[in-house]
């Protein structure tokens, strides 16, 4: 079993992972975060997203042990205690979620999205959440909460 | 979004008080539920459609180290578990003989009749020793005959799937008045007949299906962790019907839930088998589908064949109509399954249009594929493809304007109240408003405009348009209990179930309003058999029709009793007091009290009148509904389709809804949009594919096609809010499910209308660029 080291959501973490377990297990199963979600087996709903090393990763496409070393950011990590992420009171003011189960996936993309492309097209989000699968919300207010989010986070 | 507070907090856009949990990773779904000492289960799934199950050698599995218990069908017989019954609302034949059920067991007993049912089940130590084991468990099939598509079912040389229901033929169904419909045929100037395919779809909630059950030994009595929609009959028909169990032995909880759209309603035979796997090992058990499962056991929806006939005059004017349903039920008979294609599809037949006649017949039939049962509305999206696109069919064929034949033959507000000949009550509403509130969003002067300029690009731009008759409410009772606490905090407790929808939020919004108080003390609990002892769970867009409706009866309730305790308090009697923003007071006297103090004396034996106990404000009351509501709405949509490639995009969406009295108006809006976005997907994209043998061919998501967030564009909604329904206290009219009802034949007909001058009349859903470009190519040649 490999020995790896993680810092996850700023806090240092040693652990023996099987070779076999993907990131989103560990994170969910070891790590007892459960945030992070799973809705498929072919990495296509992205309700696993989370923040590797500054790169958005679908945590269901990579081994434990391929993120030795790494910082990780989960959506457990984007509050600042009470205080909502600028993109998650995005969400909430747009009512960019129904059941909750995409929604850290979707909340971890659309960070990196604003990140990136701090004032993003509708369009551009739309393109941008190709790997996100929603099935409740019509992607309309997640679409919002993007664009209302990217606007906050850039101040 | 508009957050001014209103009356009562009645239609305003209150932000979802459960989303804090849901954004920052603090959701509790099944799959979160983590017990001491829990072991996992994994399902052993047919891979063949139609076998015998010759038999089943589980040693290897069990050498394996970790692997706790195997058990199959012979065990599940030996131990004398009941099958799991269905619930249909039209439980027979024509002629008055009871549909054909054949015994649904949770586990296959020696023969299997679609790919994935479970044949055995592997319970180990983790996870994933439990799935490696699954395929250590060697089970030899005898394969037979697959009987797979609705016509291949019914054909006189078709395999009989099951003994009891020759020709496969599950239940037979007729509505309406077939004398009056013939004799209208017979008198009209046309009659146009088009056979249309509604195709199969899955929800595909997000959160797959999965549960957790831990047996007590002691007690002899089980806790059950379900993602489910329902947990109340559930918890009644596993009980009894299947463990054979008192249901008080049954604790059943559904903790956050991660989307249904129908698909978790039913009872499903995995959660049933993980309570015998604990019992079976001493130790609590999960058992989580992946998708690919998820896609061979979830129920199915949609999937019918319908021969629709439309009777009109030379002038437009509709006469009859007439549908002839083949509808699909899979292996057996789900929970609600037979209902579906039958009386399901049969209420809404002919929309919002006037007809003096009226005749559906359906046959529901049992093929070797997946179980059938409610899909977001649940045969009024059936009816509404029906009805709207044989408007257009038929006024391609006679030349004349779809819209127009729309707009002449909506039923008139002066008809209002009237019975439909399908029997709906319909109490309120105004459909020419509602359809010339719609064209009017729609921008049809600049349309030619558009027109051009699509086609400058190369593509092909048509417009489509529906107008929708729903029937919404569910099952008609629901129950809400408010309880007081010593913190200052009330919890209420609704037996109604949001999966999504919000009800933490709506109903507390309700009951605060009310009464008064801040939501921020409203503690809401839902889908827990001991927290809510009775409920009817979710299904029907019912949830604030009678749930919403049984906390406003609650809350009134607690208004009537803090009477009485004012009237105490003040010296007087409770016919003096009055009650209006959180305060209680005596008209013409300063007597006035807050709610929060009323709250306070109501647990102070000292501060009550004679008869009223401490804790008389915590109340139970039950809402029971009368008949079902009837939502109505038009939407309308553009589309570009690519003729070289018969790509298709969908570039403007339109929709007016009467829901009646809008509670929370961004929670509506979030219904309606992802209604809509369900229904593009299965007119553009989405289908359950089986091959001739019953493989599923569409097994994951990258076969599955499902809309993201560029195949859907910005919609535009309004709520038409003129004509709310006395038929419950909100005069409220569901909204969970019309979007879906509403938006395939918009799609479809706008395509029909881009590809017009190809001479191309109807395309099957979904909409592939195959199927699109190969109608245009065999229109024109």
């Amino acid at each position: 079993m490999p020995a790896i080291k993680v810092r996850v959501n700023g806090r240092e973490t040693a652990a023996d992972v099987d070779e076999r377990t993907l990131l989103a297990t560990f994170i969910r199963e070891q790590l007892e975060m459960t945030g992070t979600h799973v809705g498929c087996d072919t990495s296509q709903c992205g309700s696993c997203v989370v923040e590797v090393d500054g790169k958005t990763v679908k945590s269901c496409t990579m081994f434990a042990w391929q993120a030795d070393g790494a910082d990780i950011t989960t959506i457990e990590g984007l509050a600042d205690g009470d205080t909502l992420h600028p993109m998650q009171q995005a969400f909430r003011d747009h009512h960019g979620l129904q059941c909750g189960f995409c929604t850290p996936g979707m909340v971890m993309t659309a960070v990196a999205i604003a990140k990136q492309n701090p004032d993003p097209s509708v369009e551009e989000i739309r393109a941008a959440l190709e790997g996100n699968i929603c099935r409740c919300t019509g992607y309309q207010f997640i679409v919002e909460a993007v664009q209302a989010g990217a606007k906050a986070m850039r101040g | 979004m508009d957050t001014t507070p209103h009356k009562n907090r009645i239609g305003e856009a209150v932000r979802r008080v459960e989303d804090i949990r849901f954004l920052t990773g603090k959701g509790r779904y099944v799959d979160d539920v983590k017990l001491p000492n829990m072991v996992y289960a994994a399902m052993v799934r047919s891979p063949h459609a139609h076998a015998d199950v010759k038999s089943i050698d589980a040693s290897a599995a069990l050498e394996i180290d970790g692997v706790l218990a195997v058990f199959t069908g012979a065990d599940w017989k030996a131990a004398g578990y009941g099958p799991i019954p269905t619930k249909s609302a039209v439980k027979t034949f024509k002629d008055g003989s009871p549909l054909k059920e054949p015994p649904h067991h949770a586990m296959a007993i020696d023969r299997v009749r679609h790919a994935g049912e479970v044949v055995a089940v592997v319970v180990a130590e983790t996870r994933e020793i439990a799935r490696e084991a699954t395929e250590a468990v060697e089970v030899d099939y005898a394969p037979l005959p697959a009987v797979i598509g609705i016509k291949a079912a019914l054909a006189p040389d078709a395999p009989q799937i099951w003994d009891i229901a020759p020709g496969n033929l599950c239940l037979d169904f007729e509505l309406g008045n077939e004398e009056a419909q013939k004799k209208a045929f017979a008198a009209a100037d046309h009659v146009v007949t088009l056979e249309m395919v509604n195709n199969r779809v899955t929800a595909v909630p997000i959160e797959p299906r999965g549960a957790v059950a831990s047996y007590d030994k002691a007690s002899d009595s089980y806790t059950l962790w379900n993602a489910s929609q329902n947990i109340h009959a559930n918890r009644d028909t596993i009980a009894e019907a299947c463990l054979k169990i008192e249901k008080s032995k049954l604790h059943h909880i559904a903790p956050d839930v991660g989307g249904g759209f129908g698909a978790k309603n039913g009872v499903y035979p995995e959660p049933i088998l993980v309570c015998h796997a604990s019992k079976l090992v001493g130790r609590p058990v999960k058992w989580i589908n992946d998708r690919g499962e998820s896609f061979l056991s979830d129920t199915h929806g949609r999937d019918q064949i319908s021969t629709v006939s439309l009777a009109l005059d030379k002038d437009g004017t509709f006469r009859a109509l007439r549908t002839e349903t083949l509808g699909e039920l899979g292996a057996y008979c789900a929970t609600v399954g037979p209902f579906t294609p039958t009386g399901g599809s049969a209420r809404t037949q002919g929309g919002p249009y006037k007809f003096d006649a009226i005749f559906y017949t359906a046959k529901a039939v049992f093929t070797n594929t997946a179980l059938l049962d409610p899909y977001r509305g649940a045969g009024r999206p059936e009816a509404s493809y029906q009805m709207d696109r044989i408007i257009d069919y038929a006024a391609a064929n006679l030349g004349m304007d779809p819209q127009e034949l729309r707009r002449k033959n909506l039923v008139p507000r002066d008809m209002l109240p009237m019975k439909t000949p399908m029997g709906l009550d319909v109490d309120s509403g105004d459909f020419p408003e509602v359809y010339k509130r719609l064209i009017a969003m729609t921008d049809r002067g600049g349309y030619e405009k558009r027109v051009k300029e699509s086609a400058a690009k190369g593509l092909k731009r048509g417009f489509g348009v529906s107008a929708y008759l729903e029937c919404t409410g569910g099952g008609p009772k629901e129950h809400a209990v408010v309880e007081f606490k010593d913190n200052g905090k009330v919890t209420l407790a609704v037996g109604s179930h949001s999966t999504g929808m919000g009800h933490e939020t709506s109903f507390a919004q309700v009951l605060a309003g009310h009464l008064g108080i801040g939501m921020e003390d409203v503690e809401f609990r839902q889908a827990d058999t001991d927290a809510t002892p009775i409920g009817g769970g979710h299904g029907g867009s019912r949830g604030m029709e009678v749930g919403g409706s049984a906390v406003l009866q609650t809350a009134r309730a607690v208004v009537a009793k803090g009477k009485e305790i004012a009237a105490h308090l003040f010296e007087t009697s409770a016919d003096k007091i009055e009650f209006e923003d959180g305060s209680f007071f005596e008209p013409g006297t300063n007597h006035t009290i807050t709610i929060r103090d009323v709250i306070d004396a109501s647990n102070d034996p000292d501060k009550l009148p004679d008869g009223l106990q401490p804790g008389c404000l915590n109340i139970g009351t039950t809402f029971e509904r009368g008949i079902i509501s009837i939502p109505n709405g038009a939407h309308a949509g553009e589309v570009e389709v690519d003729p070289e490639t018969g790509v298709v995009k969908l570039v403007s969406y339109w929709v007016v809804d009467d829901f009646g009295t809008i509670v929370n108006p961004l929670l509506a809006d979030g219904q309606v949009m992802g209604g809509v976005a369900q229904g593009v997907g299965q007119a553009l994209m989405e289908e359950i594919v089986y091959d001739e043998n019953g493989q599923l061919l569409t097994g994951s998501l990258m076969d599955y096609a499902m809309p993201r967030a560029d195949d859907i564009p910005t919609m535009h909604l309004a709520f038409y809010e003129g004509a709310p329904t006395a038929k419950n206290l909100l005069g409220v009219k569901g909204a969970g499910e019309a979007g879906c009802v509403g938006a395939p034949p918009v799609v479809v007909n706008a395509v029909c209308d881009a590809l017009k001058e190809y001479g191309v009349k109807h395309i099957d859903m979904p909409l592939t660029p195959e199927k699109v470009w190969r109608a245009i190519r065999a229109a024109g040649a």
